[in-house]
């Protein structure tokens, strides 16, 4: 038993000495330019090849956060979803009324953030 | 698959989820109190039918049995106290009323399923399923305290949760498995080898366990939230997590240590922790408890002191020290219930938790004054109230087991803390009070002050009511 963690030993081992390798091997092979960079435009973030404005450490609409955890409702549903509908068949009808539970139990989730005014963007 | 066996923790999710929908569309937020109160009758009831059960279910994941069953009947007879008291408080929450009683439902639901499975990962989800709805509780006044309470219990209580849940590794990686009872199976072949403390691993993740449910029990050296926690919580809510959390854990630990690691050979091993925290917890309890001003403070110290009594039934192997904490635990929730009920009264006039307000409350409010008073004499452990009986137990057992120390070292604590109790009653009944208004009560409030009080009497003189269902619960045990 004790033997199969040093394979998480050998794991752990790699997942250090590897990036840190390409990182060194990045630092040795790459190419720098000596050029000046007046206008910051090689440091600046990249976006889609948009005109960054402003710096990422701005503060968000906090209603994105709701919609985010309304997704995680829909998300959960699908995963449970799809080995459900392929073994259907196996499960009868118990497997059916199960399912109906485990969506109404979401459901509620959902009438909740509804009536709560989530969907609202106010 | 049997949902028969899981029906009182499914209908009380069931009544969860109506408060939370009815919560949508119900504009008069009592009704919900009162459908919460009402809702708890089914899975009582249904906890009274399995009485007896004694079934293993989902793989082992859900265990039924007496002493299963003994929990879940304590946790909700704690949960519909506590929702009966907090119709009067419940007020101060300008919003969310419904999530108010829907998170007490669904967090008590996680409680109860603590109590009643044999298997690690479960024990665990059961966990954070009661913990991450008593963070937010916690948290519900909105005001600096409560936040910072709030704040204080989820960071603390998430160290916790990853100390269990390595523990639990560690147990996991030396026998293979999370059920508890074949980890006694293999731990029984390990001390039949003779090979048990080649690893230390086993050991460590003993004590790892030991760390995370310590924290459950607010146990010395893992109690360091229950001040500011018990202090800044909603007080109905620092009522539920001074008893309904603690009897959880204790459940727990009682069958996570005598189911998988009961065999003499580490028993005597894990009892001697127990006993030194249990003295140094219930020590540090009771002292600090007497510089205490604020009165949820003090009885937030007399909850670790509380631990520290607890442990020395944990620390006196054997179905006496078994059925005693069964006992100890129904007498100290009904005691400090009581407690905290008069408290939620009398802050909701004063608006204050400082004993030195408390002045004169005897002639301001005879009946809550005195059910306050009893309910702390019976916390003292002064008969003819429960907690005499409890600690008479509990000690009991402690000597049967030649923890002689033990005993004198809690009696002499129990000493130490008549006087910082004491101190609330000579407030009342002796100083003179600031002002003649009495204090208003409501209907719900007086009924839940009634039962926790009469309940600390009954059980003081008629101790053998709990006693026997206790006895019938741990024979379970091996």
């Amino acid at each position: 038993m004790l033997a199969d963690y040093g394979y998480i030993a050998l794991l752990l081992i790699a997942a250090i000495t590897v990036p840190a390798l390409i990182l060194l091997l990045a630092k040795v092979v790459a190419y720098k330019s000596k050029r000046p960079d007046p206008d910051n435009v090689k440091s600046s973030t990249y976006e889609c090849g948009m005109q960054t404005i402003g710096s990422s450490w701005v503060q968000f609409n906090f209603r994105y956060y709701f919609y985010a955890l309304l997704f995680v409702i829909f998300d959960i549903e699908t995963v449970f979803l799809y080995p459900w509908a392929v073994y259907f068949r196996q499960l009868k009808f118990f497997g059916f009324i199960e399912m109906l539970i485990f969506i109404l139990i979401l459901v509620v989730g959902l009438v909740y953030a509804w009536r709560k005014g989530v969907m609202e963007w106010k | 698959m049997n949902f028969w066996l899981l029906s009182p923790e499914l209908s009380l999710v069931g009544i969860a989820l109506t408060v939370i929908l009815l919560d949508l569309f119900i504009q008069q937020k009592k009704v919900l109190a009162a459908i919460s109160v009402f809702g708890l009758i089914i899975p009582i009831a249904f906890t009274i039918a399995l009485w007896g059960e004694n079934q293993a279910s989902f793989s082992g994941m859900l265990v039924v049995d007496n002493f299963s069953l003994f929990f879940k009947f304590l946790i909700l007879g704690i949960t519909s106290l506590v929702i009966l008291s907090s119709m009067d408080y419940a007020r101060k929450f300008a919003r969310f009323q419904g999530e108010y009683y829907a998170l007490i439902l669904l967090s008590a639901g996680g409680l109860m399923l603590m109590g009643s499975t044999g298997e690690l990962i479960s024990i665990y989800i059961a966990l954070e399923l009661a913990s991450i709805s008593l963070y937010a509780l916690v948290s519900f006044l909105k005001d600096p305290k409560s936040s910072e309470a709030g704040l204080k219990y989820m960071i603390l209580g998430a160290i916790s949760s990853a100390v269990l849940l390595l523990g639990m590794a560690f147990v996991f990686g030396i026998t293979g498995t999370t059920h508890l009872d074949q980890i006694a199976d293999k731990v029984g072949a390990l001390v039949s080898g003779g090979q048990l403390w080649d690893s230390p691993a086993l050991l460590f993740g003993i004590v790892l366990l030991i760390a995370g449910f310590g924290f459950k029990i607010a146990s010395v050296p893992f109690q360091m939230w229950v001040p500011d926690v018990y202090e800044g919580a909603p007080t109905p809510i620092t009522a539920f997590l001074s008893v309904a959390s603690k009897a959880a854990g204790i459940a727990v630990i009682l069958r996570v240590f005598y189911t998988a690691f009961g065999i003499a050979e580490i028993s005597a091993d894990w009892a001697m922790i127990f006993a030194v925290l249990g003295a140094i917890s219930m020590t540090i309890g009771n002292v600090v408890a007497i510089a205490q001003s604020n009165i949820k403070r003090m009885l937030g110290y007399s909850s670790i002191a509380h631990a520290g009594f607890l442990m020395v039934g944990l620390a006196a192997i054997g179905t006496l020290g078994q059925s005693g904490v069964l006992f100890f635990l129904a007498g100290y929730a009904l005691a400090n219930l009581g407690a905290f009920i008069a408290i939620i009264a009398i802050s909701n006039k004063i608006g204050s938790d400082e004993i030195a307000d408390y002045s004169g409350m005897a002639r301001r409010s005879p009946v809550i004054s005195f059910a306050l008073a009893f309910s702390l004499i019976s916390l003292i452990g002064i008969p003819p109230a429960v907690g005499f009986m409890a600690k008479f137990f509990i000690f009991n057992a402690a000597i049967q087991q030649d923890l002689l120390w033990l005993v004198l070292i809690a009696a002499l604590n129990s000493v130490i803390s008549a006087y910082y109790y004491l101190r609330v009653v000579k407030v009342m009944y002796v100083n003179e009070p600031t002002s003649e208004e009495p204090i208003p009560s409501s209907i719900p409030l007086r009924i839940s002050l009634a039962i926790a009080s009469i309940g600390v009497l009954v059980l003081g003189v008629y101790p053998w009511l709990v006693l026997r269902l206790a006895e019938n619960a741990v024979a379970m045990f091996p």
